[in-house]
């Protein structure tokens, strides 16, 4: 991590609140028409999708519904709920829109996901021990943790998590590792299982019993439709997440380091623990732009729809203080978090020795 | 309908699986809005029919609650939620119509005075027009008539004549049997709210006694007199109504007190103010105030700097919360009424309903939360 002294921070910290006040005086219509669109636009997509999945035994009809209702989902989980509940909205003052009463629709439930991502991924983000989404305490990234042979099938581990994401996400706040440690212990987690139980078996009844009985000649059709829906949102909404700390040049931290921080060093270890990365609206749209994870971790309540306007002032105040801002293209960033994922799957002597060859 | 009760329940039970949300009904607002706006279920609405300019500072609105609305009884108020610049707002405000129109014709009225500096009054003198559409709550407050029906004196001053003239035109409506006096203070001649319908109101209506005065059309301001007080017949055994500005108010519960009047037979009702607009820095503000926490019954004082979060932990409350420097929204919570300046910026929110943070959130003056 760069070293920048406290004068050095402070000033950081000056610099990204005032572009960040300057967003906020700014909050008003054109946000609050934003977001209504977005939301037009995914009860379109889950009606439409729902209506024609019925009808999926004609097979163009089967992919239609299964991506507009897969589109539904990955829009809905993203670019409202992910941002509804950082509280992006909730000066608009719409109940609807409100960050602690939202409810998205995907296994986890939202009073899990706001206590562990809202507050402990952003407030510790990449402290590695604190930020428990580093590597979901299945995946070793990061040569703090010690290897052990189980790591080297962790690309498999991997492949299951995306699969499955919704419900790794879902269960993530039950910190099995921990129980199994013996840390904790797991009737303490009761509350918390009894919740994730109730929210993910609403989802399931929905997708998977409800839609698929009420159709009940074409119920195998529904089902395929709403599995097939599900997959495509946990693919994608997992690969975008592991797009924004797990990149080559994403950078971790110790806990003793960041004990109390100043806001500048929040800001310092939000920028360089975060990437980016570049592609068209519509890739920004479905990833709920957290392909501008740096702009998203620096101010996690703005607007996401702002952080494309505030990238370049981000950029250049990066420029100003020396920070490295990590950006590429989809497939260049998504590419370092395979080959992170691999590499950090082999013990350490293996992986230095390949580390050192040229390539 | 007993036997839709239960259908309906479990129509509200499965609504709640398959949308996630506590009102089902709301999910297909956004497209039905685009349709027709008084098809939404999340709140009612309500359309305005017709804009009245009273006088030149106050405006009538007519408006058409959607059907499901639950009506009133005269002197109460209503919340109506307008969006302006993308934020919704919302602010009390009285009832001037009655009743029986609302039976009869559907229709509502509010008489809404702009006030120097409030964003809504004058957001609303500025914007709304026939056809547009607002939320609209349903109806509280219990400035309310006598029942059965004893003799009555309303005090009221300036816009504080919305609820009194609710509560005239059903006097008239029902032929309300007991003397009725209302004593109306208005700044000059020009600034008589609804003066043809009061003076139709004092043909049509045998009981009621009208008498206008003006305070500042002399050299010396003339403010309610003790006189004015004796002039009304029977006095002592009316129930008072008073409506108006804190000046008008504390005058007449003195004077009143004076005559004998008993507490009891005093009623009074809000009368809104704008709040002075503050964007001063922290230090030149007098922070603190009294925080009634809503749902645990609680209430704390505070002065100085102190969120309300600290606030909230002082007085032995435990509401959810995470980073403690404005981040994560954890302990975003309701504000229903007062005013709180931002930590962080420095900046004063509006007085209406509103989601605030708790943690970087300091009361300024009263303030209402919902934990």
């Amino acid at each position: 991590m760069s070293q920048m002294t406290e004068d050095q921070l402070q000033e950081l910290a000056q610099d990204l609140n005032s572009i960040r006040d300057e967003i906020v005086a700014d909050l008003g219509e054109r946000d609050a028409n934003y977001i209504r669109r977005v939301i037009r636009l995914h009860r379109a997509l889950e009606v439409g999708g729902r209506v024609m999945m019925p009808f999926g035994f004609i097979p163009p009809v089967f992919v239609a519904a299964t991506v507009s209702l897969g589109l539904s989902k990955i829009i809905e989980n993203m670019e409202i709920g992910h941002n509804v509940m950082h509280g992006q909205y909730d000066w608009i003052n719409d109940p609807s829109l409100h960050s602690q009463t939202y409810e998205w629709d995907t296994a986890c439930s939202s009073d899990s996901w706001r206590r562990t991502h809202n507050y402990e991924h952003h407030t510790y983000t990449n402290i590695i021990g604190k930020d428990r989404d580093y590597g979901y305490a299945l995946l070793r990234l990061s040569d703090d943790e010690q290897w052990h042979p189980a790591h080297s099938l962790q690309f498999l581990s991997y492949v299951m998590l995306s699969v499955f994401f919704q419900w790794g996400v879902g269960l993530h706040e039950l910190e099995f590792e921990r129980v199994r440690r013996g840390e904790i212990r797991l009737r303490d987690k009761l509350p918390f299982l009894k919740d994730a139980l109730h929210k993910g078996g609403r989802q399931a009844f929905k997708d998977y019993v409800f839609f698929p009985l009420i159709t009940f000649p074409v119920a195998p059709i529904v089902l395929a439709g709403n599995l097939g829906a599900n997959l495509m949102r946990n693919l994608w909404s997992s690969t975008v997440i592991f797009c924004g700390h797990f990149t080559e040049d994403a950078e971790t931290f110790d806990e003793k380091d960041c004990e109390n921080e100043s806001k500048g060093h929040w800001y310092l270890r939000q920028l360089t623990g975060s990437s980016n990365f570049t592609g068209n609206k519509l890739i920004h749209l479905l990833s709920g732009h957290l392909s501008y994870q740096i702009e998203h971790h620096v101010f996690p309540d703005l607007p996401a729809h702002r952080y494309p306007e505030v990238s370049e002032r981000v950029q250049s105040v990066c420029r100003k203080h020396g920070i490295r801002y990590n950006t590429g293209s989809f497939r260049h960033q998504y590419g370092t978090v395979v080959k992170r994922i691999l590499k950090y799957s082999l013990p350490d002597r293996l992986r230095m020795r390949l580390e050192s060859q040229p390539a | 309908m007993p036997a839709r009760i239960p259908q309906t329940r479990a129509l509200h039970w499965l609504g709640r699986q398959l949308f996630n949300r506590n009102d089902p009904a709301a999910f297909f607002d956004p497209l039905l809005e685009t349709l027709n706006p008084m098809l939404v279920q999340g709140q009612t609405l309500a359309r305005v029919e017709q804009v009245i300019q009273e006088t030149s500072d106050t405006r009538t609105f007519t408006l058409k609650p959607a059907a499901r609305w639950a009506g009133f009884q005269a002197g109460q108020h209503v919340n109506i939620c307008v969006e302006i610049d993308g934020v919704q707002r919302t602010r009390t405000f009285s009832l001037s119509s009655s009743p029986e129109l609302w039976a009869k014709q559907g229709l509502v009225t509010l008489t809404i005075k702009r006030l120097p500096g409030g964003l809504v009054t004058n957001w609303l003198h500025d914007n709304l027009s026939e056809g547009q559409v607002l939320g609209l709550g349903e109806a509280f407050g219990d400035f309310l008539l006598p029942e059965p029906p004893q003799p009555v004196l309303f005090i009221a001053g300036g816009s504080g004549i919305t609820p009194v003239l609710s509560h005239l035109e059903t006097m008239a409506a029902q032929d309300f049997r007991a003397p009725v006096t209302l004593l109306y203070f208005v700044r000059t001649q020009q600034d008589i709210i609804a003066a043809e319908r009061l003076h139709a109101l004092e043909r049509r209506y045998s009981a009621l006694t009208l008498r206008i005065i003006a305070t500042d059309e002399s050299d010396k301001p003339r403010y309610l007199k003790s006189q004015d007080l004796s002039t009304v017949p029977g006095l002592k055994a009316r129930q008072v109504y008073l409506c108006g500005p804190k000046g008008l108010m504390d005058l007449a519960n003195k004077q009143l007190h004076e005559h004998g009047i008993r507490k009891k037979d005093i009623h009074s009702t809000f009368f809104s103010t704008a709040a002075p607009a503050l964007n001063a820095d922290l230090a030149n503000q007098v922070l603190g105030g009294k925080v009634q926490f809503g749902k645990s019954n609680l209430e704390a004082s505070s002065e100085g700097d102190a969120s309300l979060l600290e606030i909230a932990e002082a007085s032995g409350l435990s509401p959810r919360h995470g980073c403690r420097m404005g981040i994560c929204h954890q302990c975003s919570c309701r504000k229903t009424s007062g005013t709180v300046i931002n930590r962080l910026t420095g900046k004063a929110s509006g007085p209406g309903e509103e989601s605030v943070q708790l943690c970087i959130s300091i009361p300024h003056g009263p303030v209402t939360i919902e934990i």
